[in-house]
């Protein structure tokens, strides 16, 4: 007997490792599987309805699949049921932070057909009114972005000074928001009394404010850690994406329609594209701060310049524009809004074909996430400058 | 811009895109502004590299894709801009109405993905080699395809309006002070 016992295994002693150790106990499992999370679509930061279907691995994010639509209103639809100047009104319904720039190129895109010549003064008012406007998207976009990032107080720092925007445009349009003031020829009014000189004062009194957006949020150490290097984009995937305004600026590429297009009278007036280096949100951020001082340039320079004369054409009061496509493009807050318009020479626009720069902002988000944290998604959409209204149409 | 490649107008861009493309192009002329290229369906993403890969033009850009029912054949639109010259450039090619297809330009531009999934769910046409056409706007389920101009919107006529689910009669509230508006 002595003899075997060397012979025994040590290793057949121990219990295998498929039996559990403790009987009446559950082996714990550890599953090594993605997660799939949905945000939205009645998400708090989504600025209108979005879904986004996130596979995770632990807190990285790997795929993301956005689904849009929720919003969806058939505006193209509509407006083949409608006349021209109907469908006016509906026009900056779209994107309801910028009306301005969805009625633009749609009565651009009319006036190239029917080749009706807008007076000189219009155009200006145009400019004004497009360039206040821009300001206040921008003051919206940064207050979102940083309540997204979880700060409260700049979003009312923002609205503030956006309230100001506002009454100078009420002065104007009418409206606080869905503006009806672009007219086939020209626009609706001309400048009301008083509104010159509140502009004046405003375009005094801005550019501090500016200085103080910037010093409560630029340097602060938290929001830099948010933004610096995250939701990065290369020039090339820019361009492949079809991302255009400040997105694609914030990646170095200069990149702006009234510069590039020279529409309207923008060749009259000296501005500044500012331009980012790594294309992430800390840039996106920035360029659209700058944005906003090169806008009070471009309304300045408006105002000192805007010739005298009438401010729209006389229209038949039936319009019958002749048939023919046509492409017109402006360069809204978010970037390129541009308008396809089939006309069979009726009553009504045969098709009309929107391009929403968000939509193709979020067609990226496939590309711009995957890598990052769960916690950084909603502050790189934020960047972003997503507005659903226009995306769903 | 470069001091290699002076700005083109459109005209000489039209030019320059019919020497480029040769055969492959069946039109090309200036209409409204643009140049604007027709062309056979089948060609469109060999006409995409050539356009998007030239040094001059370098249409790099793809604005949007655009179908359009022309009640007789469907017809699908590529606006495209350049980084380099200030031009517009629109690629047209008819296909038929009713199972309209037409090669994706996905590998072209990128961009392309989302754009013809919108054409794809507005009007049924059906991109060929697409990575992933599903329905984008509409919900998955929906039967029409609603761009398409034999579908239309119904109209029903003023005696038939009524308000469903709400009851036979809704209290309206009252007149709201107006005089002190914030």
């Amino acid at each position: 007997m002595s003899d075997n016992i060397t012979d025994i295994d040590v290793s057949s002693l121990q219990p295998a490792m498929e039996e559990p150790l403790m009987t009446g106990y559950e082996q714990p499992v550890f599953r090594l599987e993605e997660m799939i999370i949905n945000m939205g679509p009645q998400h708090p930061s989504t600025h209108g309805v979005l879904r986004l279907v996130v596979h995770l691995d632990g807190e990285l994010v790997i795929n993301v699949d956005p689904v849009i639509g929720y919003l969806h209103r058939g505006m193209e639809k509509l407006a083949e049921n409608r006349t021209y100047l109907q469908f006016l009104s509906m026009a900056s319904r779209l994107d309801y932070l910028s009306g301005i720039f969805m009625e633009w190129p749609y009565v651009m895109c009319i006036e190239k057909l029917m080749e009706i010549e807008v007076p000189p003064r219009a155009e200006y008012l145009r400019v004004i009114v497009g360039e206040l406007n821009r300001i206040i998207s921008h003051h919206m976009s940064y207050g979102d972005f940083l309540l997204n990032l979880g700060a409260g107080t700049p979003f009312f720092w923002a609205f503030r000074d956006r309230e100001t925007v506002m009454d100078m445009l009420e002065m104007l349009t009418g409206q606080r928001m869905m503006y009806n003031y672009m007219r086939i020829g020209g626009v609706r009014y001309d400048m009301t009394d008083g509104f010159e000189e509140a502009c004046r004062r405003f375009i005094k009194d801005f550019p501090p404010k500016i200085d103080e957006y910037e010093k409560l949020v630029t340097d602060n150490e938290i929001f830099l850690s948010r933004t610096l290097g995250l939701g990065a984009i290369t020039p090339e995937e820019a361009l492949d994406y079809g991302l255009s305004g400040p997105n694609i600026r914030a990646t170095g590429i200069p990149w702006d329609l009234r510069r590039q297009q020279h529409y309207s009278v923008y060749d009259d007036f000296d501005f500044e594209i500012p331009l980012g280096r790594n294309g992430d949100s800390f840039d996106r951020y920035k360029c659209r701060i700058e944005e906003m001082r090169q806008s009070l340039r471009i309304i300045e320079q408006a105002l000192d310049g805007i010739p005298g004369g009438p401010v729209n054409v006389k229209m038949p009061p039936v319009l019958r524009p002749p048939a023919g496509e046509v492409f017109c493009a402006v360069e809204s807050p978010r970037g390129e809004w541009a308008d396809y318009l089939v006309s069979d020479g009726g009553l009504r626009p045969y098709r009309l074909k929107m391009r929403d720069p968000s939509f193709v902002a979020i067609s990226a988000l496939p590309r711009i996430l995957p890598g990052h944290k769960i916690a950084d998604v909603i502050g790189i959409g934020g960047s972003l400058d997503l507005i659903m209204g226009g995306v769903d149409r | 811009m470069n001091t290699e490649s002076p700005v083109m107008d459109a005209y000489e861009a039209a030019e320059h895109a019919e020497t480029l493309l040769g055969g492959l192009a069946r039109d090309v002329r200036v209409l409204k502004g643009s140049v604007v290229i027709a062309l056979g369906a089948a060609d469109l993403p060999e006409v995409g590299m050539r356009l998007r890969d030239d040094s001059r033009l370098s249409l790099k850009m793809l604005t949007l894709v655009g179908g359009i029912d022309r009640e007789d054949t469907m017809e699908v639109v590529y606006v495209l801009r350049s980084m380099e010259q200030p031009v517009v450039v629109e690629l047209r090619a008819a296909t038929g109405r009713l199972e309209p297809e037409v090669p994706t330009v996905t590998g072209v531009w990128g961009t392309a993905n989302w754009h013809e999934r919108e054409a794809f769910d507005m009007l049924g046409i059906r991109f060929e080699g697409h990575p992933d056409l599903r329905r984008i706007l509409t919900r998955d389920d929906f039967d029409l395809f609603p761009l398409r101009k034999d579908v239309q919107p119904r109209r029903v006529p003023r005696e038939e309006w009524k308000f469903e689910g709400v009851g036979p009669a809704v209290r309206l509230p009252e007149e709201p002070d107006r005089s002190q508006r914030s």
